[in-house]
């Protein structure tokens, strides 16, 4: 083993490598996530590379390029890589040097050394091009020379697609350690906070990019991630946003200059706007006012104009409704409500935008916490988010063996079995005899599991019985309000509604219960008057129930095995 | 609910019925926590026999 792959010696960082910018991260020694910035002091470090007389430059420098050097410039390449020319969608690249068919692959046609011809250089050879960049930068910034790397893909993308940016990464000297999905980065990168609190919650990573947008519905179980749902969408993106504003100024250029031409039929027009407007869209996330001004935008005419954010909202309304719908499409998808829905992290550089936070929270009851910059004050930056996750992961696993990292992620998550049904047990209600669902164990969670939870017994004591139930969450519609309110109806028809007095977590007030299958009954005698029990079970992955029964404060207790229905698949 | 008049059970507990099939899914192999998992499930250990190590 070369010294370069040796685990002990590994220099690990977080990549998030993006169609429209990537992202270096590494954790500090108190393990906390740093993102780090390129020599041009840019933490979103666009994906551009561009060749001037045989130089190679790269992210905001390359990203210059367009105006001037546009066929020699490559962007958007990312979701080329792996890919067949003919499944590949270069409406991005239109503007910078033109994806062409090299082989089975996607290359492009540029002029990248001194010499006067043009070269065909492959998507993979650009993709280690830019990593090579990439890695660079944080060697220099880190002191030391990065060897290895956590990488954030999409959760669409292929096993083609990632064994071609593997390759690539080796060919840039990265050592790929592991490729995590970017919604559970994302998760990952707020869970690792150290104030943050593990909780059993429905997460929805809704993430708006530049060229695409992807939401994934995410069950989080006590730090375990399981994705539920994805949605993937080409249509509603960041670069939509541009050219809403790209059009709204070129008329207003037009209105000023009645003679002009339209600087979005001029190339170099074009791609002067196109660059003004992104940055105007990111001034209006900070500002509620932004100032658009290029020199000679077209025939030699200077134009200056501004804009408010109320005008920039109205004119991206469609598209901010359409990914709020997006988003809506996924927890449907994932045969969810939104009242499921306990968190939404945006992330993404347009989630920056406070109009996409305010049509999506809209969109969801008040109970949702919606993660950004403009609804919430602890919110992480969202372009940073899974480049975070990944330096989180990169340096939990740094010090393993490659063999190791690829032995306990495969065969391992593959085979874990999920809960179908919620698990709690039934509290006290006003009848005696009958009892309120409490759930102790949501459904979706993986197995085996261990919950405890404390549970109030009658008021006046004595011996309880306590019933152990899987249970299924329906929403109650109460009309006339459109969803079900906090305080409960006492004279509502339905008594087995909502379970507010005993449980704290306010995500469950606004579904009801219903109590399906009964598990198991225990008995626990002399309970002390206001007395509480304290439940703890294990589901094994055979779905066996371990379950004891104590009261708070008591000695002894109760416990029980019921035997689970699937034969424990041996000692694999 | 309280007990009613009458029960019993062999050591105060009576198994009635068994977990409805689950469903296996994908976890996502990230985080601390899946880590835990992936160490106990390869060494086949419990969580209290993870807890007293």
């Amino acid at each position: 083993m070369s010294a370069e792959n040796d685990p002990a010696q590994r220099v690990a960082i977080g990549i998030s490598f993006g169609n429209s910018y990537s992202s270096i991260a590494y954790t500090t020694g108190e393990g906390k996530a740093e993102v780090i910035a390129n020599e041009d002091g840019d933490r979103q470090i666009p994906s551009f590379l561009s060749y001037v007389g045989g130089e190679e430059l790269h992210g905001g420098q390359a990203k210059a390029q367009i105006v001037r050097n546009a066929k020699n410039t490559v962007a958007y390449f990312r979701d080329f890589l792996g890919q067949e020319f003919k499944s590949i969608d270069p409406t991005a690249a239109h503007q910078s040097a033109h994806p062409v068919q090299h082989e089975s692959t996607v290359a492009f046609k540029i002029q990248d050394t001194e010499e006067d011809k043009e070269n065909e250089v492959t998507v993979a050879d650009i993709t280690s091009r830019h990593l090579k960049r990439l890695r660079q930068s944080a060697s220099d910034y880190l002191g030391k020379q990065v060897t290895a790397a956590v990488v954030t893909v999409p959760t669409n993308f292929s096993d083609a697609q990632k064994s071609a940016l593997n390759k690539a990464a080796k060919e840039a000297g990265i050592e790929v350690l592991q490729f995590i999905n970017e919604p559970v980065a994302a998760v990952l990168a707020y869970d690792a906070r150290p104030d943050a609190k593990l909780a059993d919650k429905i997460v929805v990573v809704a993430d708006l990019g530049g060229t695409r947008s992807d939401v994934a519905v995410i069950a989080s179980r006590g730090g375990i991630y399981t994705i539920l749902a994805t949605v993937h969408d080409y249509e509603v993106t960041g670069l939509k946003l541009d050219q809403v504003l790209m059009d709204y100024f070129a008329k207003e250029f037009l209105k000023k200059n009645k003679s002009a031409t339209d600087p979005r039929e001029d190339t170099r027009g074009l791609a002067k706007l196109k660059l003004e407007c992104e940055a105007v869209k990111k001034a209006l996330s900070i500002g509620s006012s932004a100032n658009f001004s290029v020199e000679s935008l077209v025939s030699g005419i200077d134009f200056t104009a501004t804009i408010n954010r109320t005008r920039y909202d109205l004119l991206g309304n469609k598209l901010f409704a359409a990914f709020s719908r997006l988003v809506l499409h996924a927890v449907e998808k994932a045969q969810l409500d939104p009242l499921d829905v306990t968190e939404i992290i945006l992330a993404g550089g347009n989630a920056h935008t406070p109009k996409v936070a305010a049509t999506v929270g809209a969109a969801f009851p008040e109970s949702t916490t919606i993660l950004a910059p403009s609804t919430n004050p602890s919110a992480i930056n969202p372009s940073e988010l899974p480049v975070r996750g990944a330096a989180i992961q990169a340096s939990l696993i740094e010090e393993f063996d490659l063999e190791d990292i690829e032995q306990s992620t495969h065969p391992m998550v593959t085979v874990t079995p999920h809960l179908s049904q919620a698990i709690g047990v039934l509290c006290i209600s006003g009848e005696e005899s009958s009892g309120i669902f409490h759930p102790i164990v949501d459904a979706e969670t993986s197995l085996p599991v261990r919950r405890t939870a404390i549970i109030a017994t009658p008021r006046e004591g004595g011996d309880v019985l306590i019933k152990l139930a899987e249970g299924s969450r329906h929403i109650k519609v109460t009309k006339p309000e459109p969803k079900p309110k906090k305080e409960k109806d006492e004279d509502d028809e339905d008594d087995s509604d909502e379970d507010d007095e005993s449980d704290e977590e306010e995500e469950l007030r606004e579904k009801t219960w219903k109590v399906g299958k009964i598990l198991s009954e225990a008995a626990i005698r002399g309970v002390k008057k206001g007395g509480k029990v304290e439940v703890q079970i294990n589901i094994g992955a055979d779905l066996g129930v371990n379950a004891i029964y104590r009261e708070v404060g008591g000695k002894g207790g109760v416990r029980g095995i019921i035997q689970g229905s699937k034969a424990a698949n041996g000692s694999a | 609910p309280v007990l009613p008049q009458g029960w019993t059970a062999e050591k105060d507990f009576k198994p009635i019925g068994s977990l409805s099939a689950a469903n296996d899914r994908n976890i996502e192999p990230v985080g601390h926590h899946f880590l835990a998992h992936a160490r106990r499930k390869r060494h086949k250990r419990t969580f209290s026999e993870d807890d007293r190590i």
